[in-house]
């Protein structure tokens, strides 16, 4: 069955039929619909070449840059992103993804260990308390809930929500999610997701502080529930600022009295597959420098490109130029850039080179990494000619 | 919103007349609504030129009817964003399909209530809908658990 490569959330169990996408969502079906239009042609200096051509120019200017920075990434399978990976090493080359500015670190905190973790497998077969702190799956990652979480039946969950699972929303606003909010579940609106931390805290001291009732309430559900779940996502991690010492403490101190797990809510399909590589080969998960060998703020993409740290860009499945800030933006049009990517974009309009390459799903196949870490195969529909894999193994064999 | 028998009465005739086969005028609103009658079934309506302007009032009022499936259920596709949430919380779905769309996968089976088409949410098989037919229930658990209220019922 084809996979939907739309979010980290990876369906497997898309079906196409008479020319008609089923079970995706909308943001997926898109991709399964659109496949065919808007397809990136190679091209430099915006003249359509053939794409032997297009290739030959990427390697040229990879090979006289001085000061690569290699990005993108989050939408390509790990055996492409490998090779990436290599390229970069071997231009002694800066690489990041979306991560730094997205999840990363909450990826990095469970690669470490420091907060405990689990499957949506897993999840689907024994979580009671479902937390959705900072994040409204309904909008990004729209079937999260359906096929993961609150409402499938499976496992030890055969009731449905009402009677087998616990919702607990926690967000700045009354978000699309927080309106699913009913009987045997809560809302808490925050105004600082440290305070509901601190409550939740001061409640298992055994002190009434702030959100006394919600926390006790919840904390009482949890311990009967015995398997919990949080899913973190950039609402919290912009509300506590980096600073998660608290919120470690407080999953920390819930496992002395119950099971709770948290897995990164959501993001770009295989974000999470970027973070492992480079884990695994630097202990760094993003903004990395091959030269220095070391991760820094100052190595995140926007900063290379804003400071001029780089003089050549290799942007791969990603469209940078239709979300960095317009002085960034001014300053990345000022660099030599190189893109592989299969649609046209933003960036593939001011791109020097465009080699156009494969969508993951659809014309390539590989494997990505969900947001729990589960790695999932995935078949293509059909064979592209040029996939990412192909075109990366080609650069790293003949740039210099 | 839904359309309440107060509503549908008010633009009647009121003068209990019985000619379309129920007891009171109020009651054949309910039944408008519950599409067990229809608007012609009130011939004093159609008849009378007096109630020309209460008629093309009612018409435009009773419009979503037309539109509704015969369970009343209204989806709106521009609100859907294909969660799945309904498809998958529907008990009729989870007796009749527990490794498909009980378990939050696509439908197995082939004649759904609502499946999820082009990213949006579909009616397949309305008949099956607890709503429907004689021994009907209200059940409201695809509405309840639509983050966007795509899903609404004509009756509330
Ligand atoms: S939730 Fe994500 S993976 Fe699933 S169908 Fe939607 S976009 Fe695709
Ligand atoms: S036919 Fe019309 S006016 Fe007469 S009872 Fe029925 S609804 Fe009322
Ligand atoms: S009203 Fe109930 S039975 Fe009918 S489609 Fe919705 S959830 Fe299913
Ligand atoms: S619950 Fe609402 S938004 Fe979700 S698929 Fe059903 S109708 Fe669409």
């Amino acid at each position: 069955m084809p996979t939907c490569t739309g979010c980290s959330c990876l369906c497997p169990d898309i079906v196409i039929k008479d020319s008609k996408v089923f079970n995706a969502c909308r943001k997926g079906s898109a991709i399964f619909k659109h496949c065919k239009e808007n397809r990136a042609e190679p091209t430099i200096s915006g003249e359509k070449v053939d794409f032997g051509k297009a290739l030959e120019k990427a390697v040229e200017i990879i090979s006289s840059s001085e000061k690569l920075a290699v990005y993108g990434l989050d939408t390509i399978p790990l055996e492409a992103q490998e090779i990436a990976i290599k390229l970069a090493e071997k231009k002694k080359a800066y690489i990041d993804d979306s991560s730094a500015f997205c999840l990363g670190d909450f990826v990095e905190m469970v690669l470490k260990g420091i907060l405990p973790t689990t499957t949506l497998d897993e999840v689907k077969s024994n979580a009671y308390v479902i937390f959705y702190w900072g994040t409204d799956p309904y909008n990004s990652l729209s079937r999260h809930l359906s096929l993961y979480t609150y409402y499938p039946r499976a496992g030890k969950r055969q009731r449905g929500y009402e009677e087998d699972r616990y919702l607990v929303v926690v967000d700045v606003r009354k978000s699309h999610t927080a309106k699913l909010v009913k009987k045997n579940a809560k809302f808490i609106k925050v105004d600082s997701d440290e305070a509901l931390i601190e409550g939740f805290l001061s409640t298992m001291d055994g002190k009434a502080g702030k959100y006394y009732e919600e926390t006790g309430r919840i904390l009482k559900e949890m311990q009967r529930g015995g398997f919990n779940a949080i899913f973190g996502g950039l609402g919290l991690k912009y509300g506590l600022n980096g600073n998660y010492e608290k919120f470690v403490e407080m999953v920390k101190r819930m496992n002395e009295l119950t099971q709770v797990y948290f897995i990164p809510a959501g993001f770009h399909a295989n974000m999470r597959g970027f973070n492992e590589l480079m884990f695994e080969k630097t202990g760094f998960v993003n903004r990395y420098s091959f030269e220095s060998k070391k991760s820094s703020p100052e190595y995140e993409f926007s900063e290379l490109v804003r400071n001029d740290s780089v003089d050549t860009v290799l942007v791969i499945g990603s469209d940078p130029a239709n979300s960095l800030p317009f002085d960034v933006l001014q300053k990345l049009r000022e660099k030599r850039l190189v893109l592989v990517d299969p649609k046209k974009s933003l960036t593939s309009k001011i791109a020097e080179v465009v080699v156009p390459s494969a969508i993951t799903g659809i014309d390539q196949g590989g494997t990505m990494v969900r947001s729990d870490g589960v790695r999932i195969e995935i078949e293509p529909l059909w064979e592209a000619e040029w996939t990412d894999e192909a075109i990366l193994k080609e650069l790293l064999g003949e740039v210099k | 919103m839904p359309i309440t028998p107060m509503e549908v009465y008010k633009l009647l005739p009121k003068t209990n007349c019985k000619k379309c086969g129920e007891q009171t005028c109020m009651s054949f609103a309910f039944k408008l609504i519950n599409r067990e009658k229809k608007l012609e079934d009130c011939t004093p309506l159609f008849e009378e030129k007096k109630y020309a302007g209460q008629l093309e009032d009612l018409k435009r009022l009773l419009q979503p009817l037309e539109e509704a499936t015969e369970t009343g259920l209204i989806v709106d596709e521009e609100l859907c964003s294909g969660c799945g949430n309904c498809v998958v919380v529907c008990p009729v779905h989870a007796s009749e399909d527990p490794k498909g769309m009980g378990s939050g996968f696509g439908p197995t089976i082939d004649d759904p209530i609502l499946r999820i088409e082009d990213g949006v949410v579909k009616v397949i098989e309305m008949m099956k809908c607890r709503r429907y037919g004689k021994n009907r229930v209200l059940c409201v658990a695809c509405r309840e658990n639509c983050p966007s209220d795509a899903i609404r019922f004509l009756e509330g």
